[in-house]
């Protein structure tokens, strides 16, 4: 039986998926992305943070069952506005096995996993496996700006994308945050769009998510420096035509 | 959109106040002429209409299609409570004085005509020529017809002087005869509203406007006489003309002037009475957005999505409305009280909530508030003090509820409402039999609202946990802290004041407390059998100003101040408002805030008073967006809540935040492509959203 540590649970959370839905936000994170904008979903435990309005404890723990209840209690709810739970994070694959058992004990709720998809293999395809829909992160496909700039190896990540596509569900949608002169650069965007070509199961959609400055909002409430090492305000390239040969839907967030 | 550049020119004009120009600051000295001539204070208020009419300035604007601005600054009502002191000494006075937040049967005035009107009094007035009182009350209502009837005539000589035959040809027709299209109707309506506002009345709303309406505009859509592109242009100046005189209105602060307006709902027979008008209001109020008039809508747990997302477009504007209200409970609730069952499906709001029937109600709907943490706070007090148990609380707090229920009611006994001729002109029955609305109407009930539940809830919660479950925190050192406004007990404060047992976490162990604080506010109100007038006490849930007042105080409020509370709230901070979690409490978010506030036995809590959630206008950007607060708010009707207030916090609010963030902890902001709380966020970035609000605008 596996605890989890959450750092929020958000309702209407109206841009984590279809319909009306209650995002859970589990604490914990092996990637630090230049960008994070959610510093307070980094580490794995429990830390007071101190904001403008006071200081609070991020991060609670709760068993499946607790999680699981307070999930339900609004199902009817969620489920006949088209909608139901999205699990994001942080990074939830960080605790996949306390969220598979959350999945389990959900009253037929629509689950969506929000996830960047670095786990070990069988750790993602338990998730992705009792998972809705799934929206996953793409960022470098350069293996050594991949590990500079989120601190972590693509490998792992890439290979999870291949074998979501080899199966025949969850639908997937890929997310890409535009960050200026790092993920925003033609070569990249090449290199995505190449590897979204050769996927055996296409993603519903595209998703570019253009960077915004305020991503190092929460940092100093956690007791942190943002240190983005790119210049914030420069000019995001959005070239969708990129994507043309892939033949899938692409929309700016 | 409904707005062109005439439109905007002159949605313009009015927000500069060009035409205060002409307003007159002379006030008519109606107290000396009403002595001279020892007139009845029946007679004085008929007098008072017609002085008005007959002094105003006629203002014709060359781009206007529907006509009146208002040049009288001020209406001289204090004759009332100087004439009405030397006849009735011992009365009081609701408010101001006039009849106010009551509603019109503008469906039926539109349907005859003033003359008709006119000629049921003199009708009347035939049969009951030996009734001195009905005589009198006929007579004062035919000169108020007849003030009007003038002003208007006066308005056409001045439109034919300025070759306005247009407007010439509808004012030789309304308001004295019915309108014979939307036009006209409009027209109808701006005269007798403002004229109703001119007589010293005030809160003056417009009620089911959409119902009463759609026939004209039906009818002119069918024989072609208009398109609606035209109808909305017509109905948009008309919105504008609302906004025209409203810095006139009393109100606790400007723009708290009642003007409310109802659409949708169902019919008086059942039947679904949503028209085409239904969306042009909603699509006229959001691209006019302008303050007034206040949009109200009725809803059911079958209302359209598509209906809804157009509300849902109007409340991202951040105007405040439309509130919500649902049928689907309203409805049985009146109709359990009372309200025969056509009359409940035909209710509209007062100037803020309160559920009231146009044509047939002389209810005054807000007599005063019941502080219910006033109530606990003595509970707990008494009690704990004496080591009673936690239902000593709940009975002592149940006795404290009927004494102040008790002490409005005797208060209100010797209520004194001065007659009405004028407005007794547009109810249903009065001109038929005689008697001014202020002696009554079909329904004559009271309403008082229980200010700043959730506190109150949170308070009873905190007690049974803290100190009679876990037995943490002694009673005596309660009673201490709270004499000494948590001084040097920080600590303690901080637990009694924890967000997880706080009303809106729809918590069963907190909610109830929640049922039955209101049950037992319902009992205290069900318990006086007669308000001194033939009606009951409607309980509801509104708290208007008190949120504040009960907290800090107000000169001449009958209602107790209370101190620092055990829910760990210190002397002086706000109360919660409506039904919305305490001030400062973090919950879980708005779905749990309508499922705590849905477990309410609203059949018994129906005098209105709205949840009250707030949203950052950046969580509805997209059409997609739109359509999932469209789906929030049909959930509250499922829920079966009675009524709701979507707020959308602009600029000015988050700049407020910003100063104030203890009391915006639930605000939730769009940030990238994740939304965040606004008070956590740094002070920059908080100021780049604000920049980012002001560039949506």
């Amino acid at each position: 039986m596996n605890n989890g540590i959450v750092f929020d649970i958000q309702e209407f959370s109206v841009h984590d998926g279809p319909g009306i839905r209650t995002t859970v936000f589990l604490k914990g994170c092996p990637s630090r992305c230049k960008w994070c904008h959610n510093p307070e979903g980094l580490r794995g435990e429990p830390e007071e943070i101190t904001g403008p309005a006071g200081k609070r404890i991020a991060g609670k723990e709760y068993t499946a069952e607790e999680l699981a209840a307070i999930l339900n209690q609004q199902a009817e709810i969620l489920t006949m506005n088209k909608g139901g739970v999205t699990f994001s994070g942080g990074e939830p694959l960080f605790q996949a096995l306390f969220v598979s058992e959350v999945i389990d004990r959900l009253q037929g709720l629509h689950v969506l996993l929000d996830t960047h998809g670095y786990a070990e293999q069988k750790e993602f395809s338990l998730l992705a496996e009792k998972s809705d829909l799934i929206y996953f992160d793409l960022k470098l496909i350069a293996s050594e700006a991949h590990q500079r700039w989120t601190g972590v190896d693509n490998k792992p990540i890439l290979q999870n994308l291949k074998i979501l596509s080899t199966q025949n569900k969850p639908p997937y949608v890929i997310r890409i945050p535009l960050v200026p002169g790092v993920t925003d650069t033609m070569q990249n965007m090449h290199d995505i769009a190449d590897i979204i070509q050769k996927l055996k199961r296409g993603p519903e959609r595209i998703e570019l998510l253009p960077y915004n400055t305020a991503a190092g909002s929460k940092y100093s409430s956690c007791g942190l420096v943002f240190k983005p090492d790119f210049i914030e305000s420069k000019d995001i390239n959005i070239k969708l035509s990129i994507f043309n040969d892939c033949g899938i839907p692409v929309l700016v967030k | 959109m409904a707005m062109n550049t005439r439109l905007e020119e002159m949605k313009m004009r009015t927000r500069t106040g060009v035409h205060k120009d002409a307003r007159q600051s002379n006030i008519i000295d109606i107290e000396a002429e009403c002595i001279r001539e020892e007139l009845s204070m029946m007679q004085c208020v008929s007098r008072l209409t017609r002085r008005m009419c007959e002094s105003e300035r006629v203002i014709i604007q060359e781009d206007e299609n529907i006509v009146f601005t208002r040049t009288h600054k001020h209406v001289p009502i204090s004759f009332m409570t100087r004439q009405s002191g030397q006849q009735h000494s011992e009365r009081i006075f609701h408010e101001l004085g006039p009849i106010s937040n009551i509603c019109a049967d503008w469906g039926m005035v539109l349907s005859q005509g003033l003359l008709q009107r006119k000629t049921m009094a003199e009708e009347t007035l035939s049969h009951l020529e030996n009734d001195p009182d009905a005589v009198e009350f006929l007579s004062a209502a035919i000169e108020t017809i007849d003030a009007v009837l003038n002003l208007v005539k006066r308005y056409s000589v001045k439109a034919k002087q300025l070759g306005r035959n247009d407007i010439v040809t509808m004012l030789n027709h309304v308001p004295e005869n019915p309108p014979r299209t939307f036009h006209e109707a409009l027209q109808f309506i701006r005269f007798v509203h403002a004229i109703v506002w001119l007589s010293g009345h005030y809160h003056v709303g417009l009620g089911r406007f959409d119902q009463y309406m759609w026939p004209y505009l039906k009818d002119d859509l069918l024989e072609g006489r208009i398109d609606m592109k035209n109808a909305e242009d017509l109905l948009a100046e008309f919105f504008i003309s609302l906004n025209k005189d409203s810095d006139l209105y009393p109100g606790v602060q400007q723009g708290d002037n009642g003007q409310t307006l109802m659409i949708g709902g169902i019919t008086k027979e059942g039947l679904d009475g949503v028209n085409e008008l239904t969306y042009m209001v909603l699509r006229v109020a959001r691209d006019v957005a302008m303050i007034d008039p206040k949009i109200n809508l009725r809803i059911s747990k079958d209302t359209d999505l598509e209906l809804l997302a157009l509300a849902a477009e109007l409340t991202r504007l951040g105007l405040g409305f439309p509130q919500y209200s649902n049928d689907d409970v309203v409805i049985p609730a009146l109709n359990a009280h009372g309200y025969k069952l056509e009359d409940a499906r035909n209710y509209t709001v007062a100037a803020c909530w309160e559920f009231i029937i146009p044509g047939k109600g002389m209810e005054v709907v807000n007599i005063g508030a019941v502080s219910l943490p006033a109530a606990v706070d003595e509970g707990i007090r008494k009690v704990l003090s004496n080591n009673g148990t936690f239902e000593d609380i709940i009975s002592c707090t149940a006795d404290n509820i009927q004494l102040q229920v008790n002490n409005l009611v005797e208060h209100y006994r010797k209520l004194y409402l001065p007659p009405a001729p004028f407005y007794s002109v547009l109810m249903n029955g009065c001109l038929e039999t005689g008697r001014d609305l202020s002696k009554g109407l079909d329904y004559n009930n009271f309403g008082i609202h229980g200010a700043c539940t959730s506190n109150a809830v949170d308070v009873l919660a905190a007690v049974k946990r803290y100190v009679f479950d876990e037995k943490s925190v002694k009673p005596d050192s309660l009673i201490y802290a709270l004499d000494n406004n948590f001084e040097h007990m920080e600590e303690l404060r901080q637990r009694l004041s924890g967000n997880e047992f706080k009303v809106g976490n729809n918590n069963d162990y907190v909610d109830d407390f929640l049922i039955s604080l209101l049950d037992i506010f319902a009992d205290a109100c069900e318990a006086v059998e007669d308000n001194g007038r033939g009606g009951c006490i409607r309980p509801g849930t509104g708290s208007a100003m008190y949120y504040v007042w009960l907290s800090k105080g107000q000169e001449n409020m009958h209602e107790p101040v209370v101190g620092a509370t055990a829910d760990g709230r210190k002397a002086g901070d706000y109360f919660s408002a409506n039904l919305a979690p305490s001030q400062g409490i973090k919950v879980k978010g708005p779905i749990s805030v309508l499922q705590s506030f849905s477990k309410i036995h609203y059949s018994r809590i129906y005098n209105g008073g709205p949840i009250t959630i707030e949203l950052s206008d950046s969580v509805f950007r997209t059409e997609e967006d739109i359509m999932k607060v469209a789906m929030l708010i049909r959930t509250f009707a499922r829920l079966g809540c009675q009524q709701l207030q979507l707020n959308t916090l602009n600029v000015e609010a988050l700049k407020d935040a910003r100063k104030h963030p203890e009391e915006y902890s639930n605000l939730i902001v769009r940030v990238w492509g994740w939304s965040g709380y606004f008070c956590e966020l740094d002070e920059e970035y908080q100021d780049q959203i604000i920049a980012r609000h002001i560039h949506l605008v």
